[in-house]
């Protein structure tokens, strides 16, 4: 061990990130509170004084809570998605003897080094009304008018499923990846199935990776933008395409904070609801 | 039997995470006038006009400029604070830790909205880059972070302890030794600040000065507007850089790379 040292020169090290990290990050997010009391600017992005004026549009037009009700509903969906499809692929990377887990592993990764652009500009390519997978079902004559994939809430589910399924995949795997093998063994010998043993020893114990995965998934898909915004185009908007539109077309700073303050709250209320629903344990992933 | 069933479930959900990526690289190579897959004849026609589409190379210009000086930024600082949290931040260690995810725990559209109105507030604006380069810099701190920290992590403080008793003295300890030792994870983290500063697209979206596009925003507007293959010669050229970038890393540099 290195003797701790008296001195504060360590500080010095640390003093740039702290820097960073208040200035730059916990300062401004203290001000999206106060820009969302601000009252609405007259041609400029917010006016002089403040106001609820922001809370009070949001709470009486039914069009934004249907909004946020849209937003949540496809984010439990996804999350929904990305455990079905995530877990048997987690559960084959975190036990799988097979000499291709590399390769797995690196497809399951490789979305994550692909800019959010360019695979959700992939997923236009294949769900568009001329798209790789309408035009080739009417090419077999399956169907005759065009499936309508995008555009619409199920093209942005598949989407974002897509995009963010190794943040499902990654937690749980590491979560199975630390449950003892001779548990499953033992369980084996004493004549369970498979079936009984995912049941009753693996889900269990991966439990935690799986509230990680689901609470990430969930953060994640209920704030994306771009994969909504190129996706849903003008007719289907999330919340996150409407903040934004807020900001940059129209120029309403205090309504788009405040629209941002209620899906975050809204947001960390359902991962509270969830993290209680399903007993979990707080401990910070590694 | 129920082993083949996994198997083959997963092989399902490979050509699922890889479609998408695959249709955009195919789709590149058409000889067409429009994105149709599979392509119409095979031409390198729509990189010749990506190549000399000026709009786009500028961006790509701009996108290189703004990762390699984030990359610099970011790295020093992450350093810095990998080494603090593993050799001096004591009990504080795991708080420290937490604080560095931060930044990739909070939601990116938010932070930008964030950062944008701070900027105006103090006057910076974003008449320049400096906004988008604060924010890239943010965004791709925990990642130089945990590289470095798991770097530091596995380094013996014997040597250190051995170097002191030689009578080398503290910033030659560092240059000599620390470094040395931890430059794997230092590279490995400045690579993969590079990537992600290279690919993110709501931070730089909102905070673009303007007249200034990186490559993802470039994209993205071309991409309300318009429908030809020259879109996908552009990703592919992009998803080319960056794995050229990961494979230069993993197998040039023999590194493992802490993504998450």
């Amino acid at each position: 061990m290195v003797a701790r040292r008296p001195s504060l020169a360590p500080l010095l090290l640390a003093l740039p990130a702290a820097i960073v990290l208040i200035v730059f990050l916990a300062i401004p997010y203290a001000n999206i509170v106060m820009m969302s009391v601000r009252s609405p600017g007259n041609g400029t992005p917010y006016g002089p004084g403040f106001s609820l004026a922001a809370y009070i549009k949001f709470f009486s037009d039914g069009f934004y809570l249907l909004q946020v009700a849209n937003t949540l509903w496809i984010g439990a969906l996804v999350t929904l998605c990305a455990l079905v499809i995530g877990f048997p692929v987690a559960w084959q990377l975190g036990r799988g003897k097979t000499k291709l887990r590399g390769i797995y592993y690196a497809i399951v990764l490789a979305p994550l080094l692909v800019g959010i652009v360019i695979r959700s500009y992939g997923w236009t390519v294949l769900l568009g009304n001329n798209g790789v997978i309408n035009r080739s079902l009417r090419e077999w004559g399956l169907i005759e008018s065009p499936l309508p994939l995008m555009y619409n809430g199920l093209g942005i589910v598949i989407a974002l499923t897509h995009v963010l399924l190794p943040f499902m995949v990654l937690p749980i795997m590491g979560a199975i990846q630390g449950i003892d093998p001779s548990l499953e063994n033992a369980a084996r010998s004493l004549g369970a199935g498979r079936w009984t043993v995912l049941r009753r020893i693996l889900l269990p114990l991966s439990m935690p990776g799986i509230q990680t995965g689901c609470i990430l998934v969930f953060v994640l898909a209920i704030s994306a933008y771009v994969t909504p915004a190129l996706i849903g185009g003008l007719r289907v908007k999330t919340m996150a395409v409407t903040i934004v539109d807020a900001l940059i077309d129209t120029f309403q700073w205090p309504f788009g904070s405040a629209l941002a303050l209620i899906l975050s709250v809204i947001g960390a209320l359902c991962v509270v609801a969830f993290a209680r629903a399903t007993r979990m344990r707080w401990k910070v992933a590694s | 039997m129920s082993g083949r069933i996994l198997t083959g479930y997963c092989l399902l959900v490979y050509a699922f995470l890889l479609a998408p990526i695959f249709v955009v690289v195919a789709a590149s190579f058409n000889a067409g006038n429009f994105l149709t897959f599979p392509p119409q004849g095979l031409s390198l026609r729509w990189y010749v006009v990506f190549f000399e589409n000026e709009v786009f190379m500028r961006a790509i210009r701009t996108s290189l400029w703004v990762a390699a000086v984030t990359m610099v930024i970011s790295t020093a600082i992450g350093t810095a604070v990998a080494i603090f949290q593993v050799r001096y931040a004591g009990r504080a260690k795991e708080a420290v830790r937490v604080a560095m995810l931060a930044p990739l725990l909070l939601p990116e559209v938010l932070t930008a909205i964030a950062l944008l109105f701070f900027f105006y507030a103090i006057g910076l604006g974003t008449r320049t880059m400096a906004g988008m380069i604060i924010g890239h810099v943010v965004i791709t701190l925990p990642f130089v972070f945990m590289n470095v920290s798991a770097a530091m992590e596995s380094f013996d403080p014997a040597y250190e302890l051995a170097a002191r008793s030689l009578g080398a003295d503290r910033w030659t300890r560092f240059t000599r030794i620390m470094l040395p030792l931890i430059k794997p994870g230092v590279i490995g983290g400045a690579l993969f600040a590079f990537i992600i500063s290279f690919d993110t697209f709501t931070i730089s979206f909102l905070l673009k000065g303007i007249g200034t596009s990186t490559l993802p925003i470039q994209l993205f507007d071309y991409l309300r507007t318009n429908f030809t293959p020259e879109a996908a010669a552009v990703s592919s050229v992009s998803i080319a850089m960056t794995v050229l970038a990961v494979l230069f890393i993993e197998k040039g540099l023999g590194l493992k790379v802490h993504r998450f």
